[in-house]
């Protein structure tokens, strides 16, 4: 059994200084692993990313992050993405990592990803090259992340967004902007190449439990929304590591 | 809400988002009678201040009632076993 720790929108400035860190520092005992799940900082400024690292630097157990949208305003998201490298936090765009943990091996496949809207109420490459430029950077982030997770031969493999992939775990938030917060593309990626968990943030008054239209659980982790400086998520249960629900999982949907 | 006050809505959740002191997207505000209502949640008092502040400035012929509230963090709680 592997135990997944995940929280998104920690929005950190200069203000927050030790909020988290007190809570992570003995995340040993209840984690394997904490994933992040995107808007680390609050605008994305240079001193932002270092309050940022002294929160994450030197915890008991390895972390993995996405940056989300607030990690881009100042236009620097590089430095942001740095500052976290030069710690020893693994940050993924479009990229995976795999990680053995308690006897398991364990693929991360990363994305913000980006919004465009769920069946029914979304955008098209159509009309202005402004709207096809917006579709087309989802559709670009949901391709990549199909092919990262087929590529992921590991026990478990999961996706960390920051954006939602499914309408679900938006239940809370008003529908006139669910097109900004998610986008179906990155749904259908995970539902074609299968994983065993996909965590996301960025929908603060959503829902935490939702799953795709294929059955992959979904978790919305926004701190905002959890009140939890984070939530554990554990796959293989009684099962033994390997032969769990994921290795299934991954077998039936891409042969 | 008059016309006025509508445009008045937009221009403070645009401050509200790209004023640095804030950077905050989901600020509810309804302007009426002469008063800015303000509510939500942030995460330090600082930004709590900071919300109401960006209001005043922007604003300052209106009264700016604030009832933002800073997120309170409770345990971990208890795992979930998802998949099984
Ligand atoms: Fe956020
Ligand atoms: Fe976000």
């Amino acid at each position: 059994m592997i135990r997944i720790a995940a929280v998104g929108d920690i929005h950190v400035g200069e203000d927050t200084h030790g909020r988290l860190r007190p809570h992570w520092l003995t995340l040993d005992q209840h984690a394997d692993v904490l994933l992040l799940a995107g808007d680390l900082t609050n605008v994305g400024s240079r001193k932002e990313a270092d309050a940022l690292i002294e929160e994450v630097r030197d915890l008991p157990v390895p972390v993995v992050a996405v940056l989300g949208n607030h990690d881009y305003h100042c236009d620097n998201p590089l430095g942001v993405r740095h500052a976290l490298e030069a710690i020893g936090v693994i940050v993924l765009e479009g990229e995976t990592v795999t990680l053995e943990l308690a006897g398991c091996t364990v693929g991360i496949a990363g994305s913000k990803g980006f919004g465009g809207g769920f069946a029914g109420a979304c955008g098209h490459k159509f009309g202005e090259p402004e709207m096809k430029d917006f579709i087309r950077v989802t559709e670009e982030a949901s391709h990549r992340l199909e092919a990262n997770l087929r590529s992921l031969q590991t026990d478990y493999r999961v996706a960390l967004l920051h954006y939602a992939p499914v309408k679900d775990t938006l239940a809370g938030e008003r529908l006139e902007i669910h097109a900004f917060l998610g986008a179906y593309q990155l749904g259908e990626a995970l539902d074609s190449a299968g994983c065993d968990l996909a965590l996301h943030g960025h929908a603060h008054h959503g829902t935490e439990k939702g799953m795709t239209p294929g059955g992959i659980p979904v978790r919305n982790v926004a701190m905002p929304l959890i009140k939890r400086p984070y939530a554990v998520y554990t796959l293989g249960g009684a099962k033994a590591g390997g032969s769990g629900a994921g290795r299934h999982q991954r077998e039936t949907l891409t042969t | 809400m008059n016309q006025e006050y509508q445009y008045l809505v937009g221009k403070l959740q645009e401050a509200l988002a790209c004023d640095a002191r804030v950077g905050a997207l989901d600020i509810k505000i309804t302007i009426a009678h002469g008063r800015v209502h303000l509510t939500g949640q942030v995460p330090t008092e600082e930004r709590r201040a900071n919300v109401g502040l960006v209001a005043h400035e922007l604003m300052p012929q209106l009264d700016v009632r604030n009832d933002i509230t800073v997120l309170e963090l409770s345990e971990s709680g208890k795992p979930e076993a998802v998949g099984d």
